[in-house]
């Protein structure tokens, strides 16, 4: 029998009898609907922002008016529609009623309801003298084509330095999004790993166990079976959350996948390396109590890592180069925090990804070989906590 | 063959385990007796590898035990434990393919014993939702289903009922016929009495007595003497630990070479003698006498 093979059917008992639990079951549905609920509720609270701009017409109106307004609006980079009012008390009544942004009265008026938009105001400016200069000409006895050469737009670029791109803020508040989430899997499966430890502690299937396997194996296949359960987890809310920004209906201005695809490689990848690290240290202070009650205590240890890790990764957000956040992206009880927030700020330099990356893979590798000790040392000990130290002597004798 | 030698440990200031050493013939089945707290759970424990001890080794069939001969062995701990909220078969199984078994030897082995133990048709019950008596039963299968070849069962007759007590020994006995070997410990030694062919008995973390139960019992210098004269209990002179029984007969314990002849002329001269019995010690005698002296 080989040890992997039993490591193996460890990790499926761990991740079969959990992804079937009512708990898990609940919360994922939880924060699946949740997540799947904000694209709409986005929808609708920015959904006219691409509605035509209503321009009302009223009395007697310059021949050509309505296409100088569409070529201006073009001009402009606007949607607008026409709408005919009549006279001016009804152009008055449709800016009271919101159902016109602007109105041009008897073609000498421009009206707005109470502000006056520049933007329209010259929108409507600019068609006017369009369309009354052009009747001007035509009555001098210019050609139609002469006219509309006359009026043709010159052609100009317009430039900015830099470009305001849509998906640099998508970018951002995904790789935000993606910060919290790690955390929150991090310290939830790390969670479950201590539980599971104790639980099999305290109802004394441990020993049951430890007749076939030897300690390291339980301690591995608890931890790769619960790692693949939040990578399940990890998988679907990224799912959930692709689906809810098409709701959102963000896909039409952007490329969500090309801006999802690496943020979520990228949590997936330091959740692995983070999920480990804490993962066996979780096991470890778990193994050290024989009952859930006392796991709180025991806890600390691991929940006084990560939180700082946390806050750094979002100062780093504002600030990826300060002197904090560049040490402790590649520190290895941080670097999955961090780290992270720093590459897709662009700031991270790439020995220094290295050295988090080799760094954490080198803790988790020595945090197996202690917490495996300590784990060994404590799980045949019940009563009250456990000393890390004693325990890791009791597996010497 | 499963050989205990020379095994010592300690747990800082506790010795637990003070040179004990026990050996099992295939096929037999040998019960573990001692008082509380004399290292049986832990002997049974450095058979598992789960307690490494100080010095001394436990050897199988003449070889050393490593895991792969361990994935042969099935225990029964002294602390009862499962996975409450998994259902009974497939934690069986899930156990028996640790121990070594294919995903089709574990369903089939497993499915045999929930039969032979009365529980074929709570398979997919949870643990939690069975009586105690059952979750017993339930512990017992997870030590026999892998078809081990060496059975170390802690205390396996505490908590059952007579009939469950009858239908373990039975099981035992079978097992043993298979060419199993067994190593219980139990505090009930007339049950040990019944099952067993083989005992060892543990004091202090050393092994005071052991043997076949046959031969220990001939062997020991004491002799047990019934005596009831007139339905009356009646105490020769100079005998040590007398009992008297519910049926008013006097039990003693008295020297193998003790003059018979002599006290049964006595005890007549007291009256009608209706009970006199001068036989080889029972197992609680030699407990006793091994354990106190």
């Amino acid at each position: 029998m080989n040890a992997w093979r039993q490591v193996a059917l460890l990790a499926k008992r761990e991740f079969t009898e959990r992804v079937k639990s009512k708990p898990f079951l609940i919360t994922m549905s939880i924060l699946v609907v949740g997540i799947l609920a904000v694209g709409p509720i986005v929808n609708l609270l920015s959904g006219d922002e691409d509605e035509a701009t209503m321009i009302g017409l009223a009395g007697p109106e310059p021949p050509g008016i309505e296409q100088a307004l569409q070529e201006q609006a073009g001009a402009f980079e606007m949607t607008i529609e026409i709408e005919r009012l009549g006279d001016a008390a009804s152009a008055e009544q449709a800016l009271t009623d919101g159902v016109v942004a602007v109105a041009l009265v008897d073609g000498t008026e421009i009206v707005f309801h109470t502000d006056v938009s520049s933007r329209l105001s010259t929108l409507v400016r600019g068609a006017l003298t369009t369309a009354v200069k052009s009747a001007t000409l035509t009555e001098l006895g210019l050609s139609e084509a002469e006219v509309g050469a006359i009026f043709q737009p010159v052609p100009v670029e317009v430039v900015t330095l830099e470009v305001d791109d849509p998906e640099e803020e998508a970018k951002r508040v995904a790789a935000f999004a993606g910060t919290i989430v790690l955390y929150i899997s991090i310290l939830m499966f790390g969670q479950f790993v201590a539980m599971g430890t104790v639980e099999e502690k305290q109802n004394r299937v441990v020993e049951v166990i430890l007749a076939r396997v030897r300690p390291w194996q339980i301690l591995v296949g608890k931890v790769i079976g619960i790692g693949l359960l939040g990578l399940l987890q990890l998988l679907v809310l990224a799912g959930a959350a692709y689906l809810s920004a098409q709701l959102a209906g963000l896909g039409a201005d952007i490329d969500l996948a090309s801006i999802g695809l690496p943020i979520i490689a990228g949590v997936v990848f330091w959740f692995i390396l983070g999920y480990a690290f804490y993962a066996f240290l979780y096991a470890a202070v778990g193994s050290t109590v024989s009952r859930q009650e006392d796991l709180q205590g025991a806890m600390m240890l691991p929940i006084a890592l990560i939180l700082p890790g946390y806050f750094i990764a979002l100062f780093a957000a504002e600030n990826p180069d300060g002197v904090v956040p560049v040490i402790a992206s590649m520190m290895p009880p941080w670097a999955p925090f961090v780290m992270p927030v720093r590459i897709a700020d662009g700031a991270a330099l790439p020995w220094e990804i290295a050295v988090a990356v080799i760094g954490t893979a080198a803790a988790v590798v020595a945090l197996v070989w202690i917490g495996s000790r300590v784990y060994a040392g404590a799980l045949l000990r019940t009563g009250g906590r456990i000393k890390i130290r004693e325990a890791w002597r009791a597996a010497v004798d | 063959m499963l050989q205990l030698i020379d095994l010592k440990k300690r747990f800082g200031d506790v010795v637990a385990l003070d040179g004990a050493g026990f050996t099992v013939d295939r096929g037999r089945i040998l019960g573990f007796l001692g008082p509380n707290g004399a290292g049986k759970t832990t002997a049974m424990r450095v058979v598992f590898g789960l307690v490494r001890p100080d010095s001394g080794t436990v050897s199988w069939n003449g070889g050393t035990v490593g895991l792969q001969q361990r994935l042969r062995f099935g225990y029964m701990p002294e602390e009862r434990g499962l996975y409450p909220k998994m259902k009974i078969r497939d934690q069986l199984i899930h156990l028996s393919r640790l121990s070594g078994m294919t995903k089709k030897e574990a369903g089939a082995a497993v499915d045999h014993w929930l039969g032979v133990l009365g529980l074929s048709d709570r398979g997919s019950a949870k643990l939690e939702d069975l009586s105690h008596g059952n979750q017993q039963r339930v512990q017992l299968a997870a030590a026999l289903a892998p078809n081990p070849e060496l059975l170390i069962l802690d205390e396996p007759f505490a908590g059952l009922d007579p009939i469950g007590v009858a239908a373990l020994s039975r099981t035992l006995r079978e097992l043993a016929l298979g060419g199993v070997t067994v190593v219980f410990s139990s505090h009930q030694l007339d049950l040990v009495e019944d099952v067993c062919e083989d005992v060892a008995i543990i004091n202090e973390g050393r092994v005071v007595l052991s043997g076949s139960l046959e031969e220990i019992r001939n062997r020991s210098s004491k002799r047990r003497l019934t005596i009831d004269v007139d339905g009356q209990p009646w105490i020769p002179m100079g005998a040590a630990d007398t009992v008297v029984d519910a049926q008013g007969r006097s039990h003693c314990i008295v020297e193998g070479d003790a003059p018979i002849a002599n006290l049964l002329a006595q005890a007549s001269a007291a009256g009608t003698v209706n009970t006199f019995m001068f036989e080889p010690p029972r197992l609680t005698d030699l407990f006793r006498e091994a354990v106190e002296s």
